[in-house]
């Protein structure tokens, strides 16, 4: 008997069997899969090794991302908010990478692995890499900065007020150390939402630069991403001299401006963040910048 | 077909369902409640309350006082203008017919309607959700069952069967199959409008059995509202001969019972449209044709609104495909290939296979009682709309799609059928590379093959429970590569089931605790079934909720993320005590003040 509803090139016992294997694969695969995954005992021999070697100033990061949860249960106490809210992870030298299932976490990319050990299904490896030490963090000294609200006729100055730098009259125009999720991340940044009509000024007035200024920008909340589609534009002065930032939209992300200050490496600059917007409504900007190397 | 085949096909059929609901039952217990089933819960019990107090008007003689606007809207109004209410009514009566009655215990209060005193009933279930489950387990036996009968028409027993357990067999329709809500109840009024459509193509009494079951389809769901479509696009193929000659097809009875008793016995079954008719029904239009995007995840975005850019409508484009080839059994996916490859090659008004109905015209003219009598149905054309309507619907980008696959689940049993097809077409050519000499063998093949092929879906989906929303097939990688493909793990809470031991023993801590997406009415029923302590507690929603917390649980969605950032915040670390994981996927995090 012949099955004409079969392709004609393909002969019926070949189709039969590779359904079959096919069928038989999924079920291994179902049956072995969920042995696979690490267990308690994997990660806590893999904190131990960690732990045993770990400096303060290290990177302890998860690959495939997503099990970093599972890996701050084990190793959280070493991962302070600001690390794990951290800017960008250019600035550690030593990064441990606790991986499964063969992933590498991009924090390790470029650097020499200097350890690589198995715990069950987990690998941890110590990866050593060239590092741009932070001179100058302008999240964590946000009290040094001088905040003004510039309109068309006046200047308003703002004064710190508790764990904020509140300005007059306008109660959502402040500048505020907080973690803030863009992009679905979590990081540390400067909360600062535009005013229509205003530059929202935010100047620290003596910085000691470094070889670079690295400065991230982004757009707070999901459900303020959702609420609103206005563009928020932020302008930074270095030293006096002023340097555009890509404007930022909701569908930015997090999106780090390196900006050149080789030549003036060693020099005690104000700096000065200028942000505007078109539409300011439910423009939840938030930044955070450093001065490295 | 002779009386002992329909025999056997009917204790086929029985042993099915039987067999789907005692699957159903064994393992509902394990799946938490989502926001919405706690909700449908809590309305079904208050539509029962309706019930009830009409009971006592009949017996004081008084019955108009249960129809007054005031004694409707009282209890009706809940969860109105979301849903219809066939489910939910069925929910509240199960409940009330068959919970086990603790109800004047100290849970009482936690009843949306007063108890009175203990209630008499069948007590077939220790658990009152089971009870509110029950009639949604029936009605994914009751596809299962159809599913079967209607492959029959074109199939031999064993892959109509193998079609049957390829429905229930998918990790994320059994995942809704089991619950109090309408996804999984709508895929089977689908199935069963397209059954009776199908059928009534050559036997009128079945257009009007269309008519009624669409009306009652439009009880359960709104995605009633998008099955004509998919039939009538099924029709003008069929009849595109009329098309050709430039004369309208006739309207089949179907269509105008659709038409009629649809509306008909939508308006009779919902007691809150009848005050207001007309703008209650708008309300409910309104509510869907203008639902809120809520947040989810497709390939490591989060998706809470439609897409405006031209790349970004694209990708939002593939949704409902990717999902389908990421979630549904790579084995029954290779069926589904094979099957539609089946259908294309049928030659006109042929039988699908040898014993199967005949597509041969039994009549030469055509007959609005008969519409599918003088023209071969394309069944072909029948299983691709019906198919392939569902997701097409929700591949335009400005369709929300926060509830993934349960979204086009009207799609799944007729994409089974294909798979029973395709079984079919493979267990022919089987049976015919076989030597003759073998004939017990070549007997055997289709039903050993039909096994076969059946395997892996029962064994991913007994894998995949009870986490069927974050579960992947063998193309994606499961648990693990879903998660690495930035596939959704969950929505609306009901995960946090397996670890509320845990968070009952943590006394003192767990009188100030933060839920998060679990809402009161399902900390109600795990209190209510005596799976939570009394005394635990409900700090509220939001960051306040957690300022006002001593522990905490957090869910793994993209759009959360900012709250584990109040957690770091307010609880001064980035380390939660515990992570309840599926496969090493993190699912659900417990934070607890000041853990080091």
């Amino acid at each position: 008997m012949n099955s004409r509803l079969l392709p004609r090139s393909a002969p019926p016992l070949l189709i039969a069997a590779a359904v079959v294997l096919l069928a038989l694969i999924e079920t291994a695969v179902a049956l072995i899969a969920p042995s696979r995954a690490p267990t308690d005992a994997d990660w806590a021999a893999a904190a131990r090794q960690v732990r045993a070697d770990f400096r303060p100033g290290d990177l302890i990061v998860a690959a495939p991302a997503w099990a970093d949860p599972i890996l701050r249960v084990h190793l959280g106490d070493l991962i302070p908010i600001e690390v794990a809210g951290r800017l960008d992870d250019d600035r550690f030298a030593r990064v441990w990478e606790v991986s499964q299932r063969g992933a590498r976490a991009p924090a390790t990319a470029g650097g020499t692995v200097t350890l690589d050990q198995r715990f069950g299904r987990l690998t941890v490896r110590r990866v050593e890499r060239q590092a741009e030490p932070v001179g100058y963090d302008f999240v964590a000294r946000w009290a040094d900065a001088q905040v003004s609200r510039v309109e068309t006729a006046r200047t308003v100055p703002c004064r710190k007020t508790g764990d904020r730098i509140q300005c007059p009259d306008l109660s959502f125009n402040f500048v505020h150390r907080q973690i803030v999720e863009v992009d679905n991340r979590l990081r540390e940044a400067l909360l600062a939402q535009p005013v229509g009509q205003a530059v929202v000024a935010i100047e620290y007035p003596a910085v000691r630069l470094g070889r670079v200024l690295v400065v991230a920008t982004g757009l707070h909340d999901t459900w303020m991403r959702k609420a609103a589609r206005g563009t928020v534009a932020m302008r930074v002065i270095v030293g006096g001299q002023p340097q555009a930032l890509p404007t930022t939209s909701d569908d930015s992300g997090w999106t780090r401006t390196r900006i050149d200050t080789s030549a003036r490496v060693g020099q005690v600059v104000p700096v000065r963040f200028e942000i505007t917007s078109p539409a300011p409504y439910a423009r939840h900007f938030a930044f955070a910048a450093e001065a490295r190397g | 077909m002779g009386g002992t085949s329909r025999r056997a096909d009917r204790l086929i059929a029985f042993g099915l369902a039987l067999g789907t609901v005692l699957w159903l039952l064994a393992v509902e217990g394990r799946e938490g409640f989502g926001r919405d089933e706690a909700q449908y819960m809590r309305a079904g019990e208050r539509y029962w309350g309706w019930f009830e107090e009409l009971g006592t008007n009949l017996r004081q003689g008084k019955p108009g006082r249960s129809f007054a606007a005031s004694a409707i809207d009282h209890y009706w109004s809940d969860n109105a203008p979301d849903h219809p209410v066939i489910m939910k009514t069925l929910s509240g009566l199960s409940w009330r017919a068959f919970h086990t009655c603790t109800c004047t215990g100290a849970a009482r209060g936690l009843h949306p309607i007063p108890v009175r005193g203990r209630h008499r009933t069948l007590p077939l279930f220790s658990r009152d959700s089971t009870a509110f489950r029950f009639p949604a387990i029936l009605f994914a036996a009751l596809l299962v069952a159809m599913v079967f009968r209607f492959a029959r028409t074109w199939l031999p027993p064993p892959a109509a069967a193998a079609a049957a357990v390829l429905t229930l067999a998918q990790p994320h329709y059994f995942f809704h199959a089991q619950i109090a809500c309408f996804d999984a109840p709508i895929a089977t009024m689908a199935f069963a409008v397209g059954f009776a459509y199908w059928k009534s193509l050559r036997d009128p009494r079945w257009g009007i059995a269309a008519g009624a079951l669409f009306g009652v389809a439009l009880g359960v769901k709104h995605n009633a509202w998008l099955m004509p479509l998919f039939l009538v696009a099924h029709y003008l193929w069929m009849r595109r001969g009329d098309l050709r000659a430039r004369r309208l097809p006739r309207p089949p009875l179907a269509f105008v019972a659709m038409l009629v008793l649809g509306p008909i016995i939508f308006f009779l079954h919902w007691p809150w449209l009848w005050n207001a008719p007309i703008a209650r029904t708008r309300a409910y239009v309104v509510r869907h044709l203008d639902h809120e995007h809520y947040n989810f995840e497709y390939l490591g975005r989060n998706w809470n609104q439609p897409p405006t850019r031209a790349a970004m409508k694209l990708l939002r484009a593939t949704a409902p495909f990717v999902e389908t080839g990421f979630t549904v059994p790579v084995t029954t996916l290779a069926l589904v290939a094979f099957g539609a490859a089946a259908l294309v090659r049928r030659r006109r008004e042929e039988a699908l296979f040898p014993g199967g109905e005949s597509e041969a015209p039994p009549a030469a003219h055509p007959s609005w009682l008969r519409p599918g009598a003088d023209v071969d149905r394309a069944p072909g054309a029948f299983v691709l709309f019906q198919t392939l309507g569902p997701l097409c619907v929700l591949a335009v980008p400005s369709t929300p799609i926060f509830g993934g696959v349960k979204h086009f689940l009207t799609a799944m049993p007729y994409l089974a059928l294909l798979g029973g097809v395709g079984l079919t077409a493979i267990a022919r050519g089987l049976e015919g590379a076989l030597p003759v000499a073998r004939a017990r063998l070549r007997r055997a093949a289709p039903a050993a093959l039909a096994f076969v092929v059946c395997v892996p879906a029962v064994i991913e989906t007994r894998r995949s429970h009870p986490d069927g929303l974050g579960h992947y097939n063998l193309l994606a990688g499961g648990f693990a590569g879903g998660a690495s493909l930035g596939m959704n793990r969950q929505f609306w809470g009901y995960s946090v089931l397996p670890m509320l031991p845990d968070l009952d023993a943590m006394a003192s801590e767990n009188r100030s605790l933060f839920w998060h997406d679990v809402l009161s009415d399902a900390i109600s029923m795990y209190k209510r079934e005596g799976r939570l302590s009394m005394g635990v507690g409900d700090t509220g929603f939001g960051e306040d909720g957690i300022k006002r917390s001593e522990i905490g649980i957090l869910f793994y969605e993209k759009h959360w993320a900012k709250y584990e950032g109040w957690f770091w915040e307010t609880y001064g670390t980035t380390q939660p005590v515990y992570v309840r994981a599926r496969e090493g996927v993190p699912l659900v995090t417990l934070y607890r003040r000041g853990a080091r």
